[in-house]
């Protein structure tokens, strides 16, 4: 065999996939060192509520509640603000009505992890995309870049987020989330425009993932309230099934909600 | 550490703030009574952010047309129910918890067909698509 030959023959098996990673495109090679999170995923409360046909035993359904939702807790709040959480529970404890004549149609961040409702996660090289059934998008972006500066950047129900790998650890931080509630039907953390959430999402297992959330508030905390949040795998869908107010027959009438007409 | 009587007035507070459902609460309905409906389906609405069906119910020489609220589809979908589940005209019998203002409407509790067989239920239909 001729020299030539041989170096065709080498090229050649070079060009066979798994035969050699220089001709491997580096985004290829990105994605690859990537941990695989494809598919549907849900809260704690999602999966009780799964198990419940629509919210039909109440009783069951708020006992899960207190046991499942971690975001419906009492945050280390400054004694400015313990005072006014332990005004709000009073007022709402001598006038429930005024707590449960609320809806809701747009959940966000972050109560948005803790809902009944599965979403998706997306990993790219890029950024990581979580999609949720209610409709909104979380992107956090992992290609280097820093959150914007202050005249870029305005507060969101998201909030903006960005993050980095350490090893199979998503580290994600996020800024800018709208001032207000974390829930506004129940008496639950009340955060300000400078709250700074950290999370470490990792895999735990091929079914669970865990997400140790950190919420910095300068404005409403002592100290840093930490969270630790847990996602199973969805089993029985294959698809996304959305979650809107399209076609909402629950107005409100008179400070009361109500059921509308077909 | 705060007092018994807050803690509890707290929990109290807190489990009827946010339902299984993301859009309202459930203390609309008193979950301490349940009513049982057998009527006629004029209408089985699939849509967001609850389904519903429609019920004409009747009680002497009057029919009232009741109003169920159900979950959202991707909810009553994972325990079972289909679009196809509920045909206008199909005879059911559904309990309910009533709405506190006394509307006839309620919120859904479980649906059972004439041959004695519940509706809906995750597992008889399986729950794959």
């Amino acid at each position: 065999m001729t020299r030539a030959a041989v170096l065709g023959l080498l090229l050649a098996l070079l060009t066979i996939p798994g035969c050699g990673d220089r001709n491997i495109p580096p985004r290829v090679r990105a994605f690859a060192s990537l941990p695989n999170w494809t598919g549907l995923w849900e809260s704690e409360l999602s999966k009780a509520s799964a198990t419940l046909s629509g919210h039909s035993d109440s009783a069951s359904v708020d006992a899960q509640i207190l046991k499942s939702v971690k975001l419906i807790g009492h945050p280390p709040y400054n004694a400015e603000w313990e005072q006014k959480y332990q005004s709000t529970v009073r007022a709402r404890a001598a006038n429930a009505e005024a707590t449960v004549n609320i809806k809701n149609c747009t959940i966000g961040f972050p109560i948005v992890l803790d809902a009944p409702h599965a979403f998706q996660i997306v990993v790219t090289p890029e950024e990581t995309l979580f999609v949720f059934a209610t409709g909104g998008v979380r992107h956090i972006y992992t290609d280097g870049r820093s959150h914007p500066g202050n005249d870029d950047i305005w507060p969101t129900h998201m909030g903006d987020s960005v993050g980095h790998w350490e090893g199979d650890t998503l580290v994600i931080d996020t800024v800018a989330r709208t001032s207000g509630p974390i829930w506004p039907s129940a008496v639950t953390a009340d955060l300000s425009e400078q709250a700074h959430f950290t999370e470490r999402v990792r895999m735990v297992d091929h079914d669970a993932l865990e997400d140790q959330l950190t919420i910095e508030d300068p404005l409403r905390f002592d100290r840093p309230w930490q969270l630790l949040l847990r996602f199973s795998r969805v089993t029985d869908l294959n698809r996304m099934i959305p979650w809107d107010c399209e076609d909402d027959r629950n107005p409100i009438v008179d400070g009361k909600l109500s059921i509308a007409p077909p | 550490m705060y007092p018994l009587r807050l803690v509890l007035a707290s929990a109290a507070v807190l489990s009827v703030g946010m339902p299984c459902e993301a859009h309202h609460s459930s203390a609309m309905f008193d979950a301490q009574k349940s009513v049982t409906l057998q009527g006629t389906v004029k209408s089985f609405q699939w849509t967001n952010p609850h389904c519903w069906i429609q019920l004409l119910v009747p009680a002497g020489t009057k029919v009232t047309e009741w109003s169920v609220e159900m979950g959202s589809p991707e909810q009553i979908y994972r325990s079972g129910w289909r679009r196809s589940t509920l045909q206008p005209g199909t005879s059911v019998t559904v309990v309910i918890h009533p709405v506190r203002d006394g509307t006839p409407g309620g919120q859904f509790v479980s649906a059972t067909a004439t041959n004695g067989v519940q509706l809906g239920v995750a597992g008889a239909k399986g729950r794959n698509p």
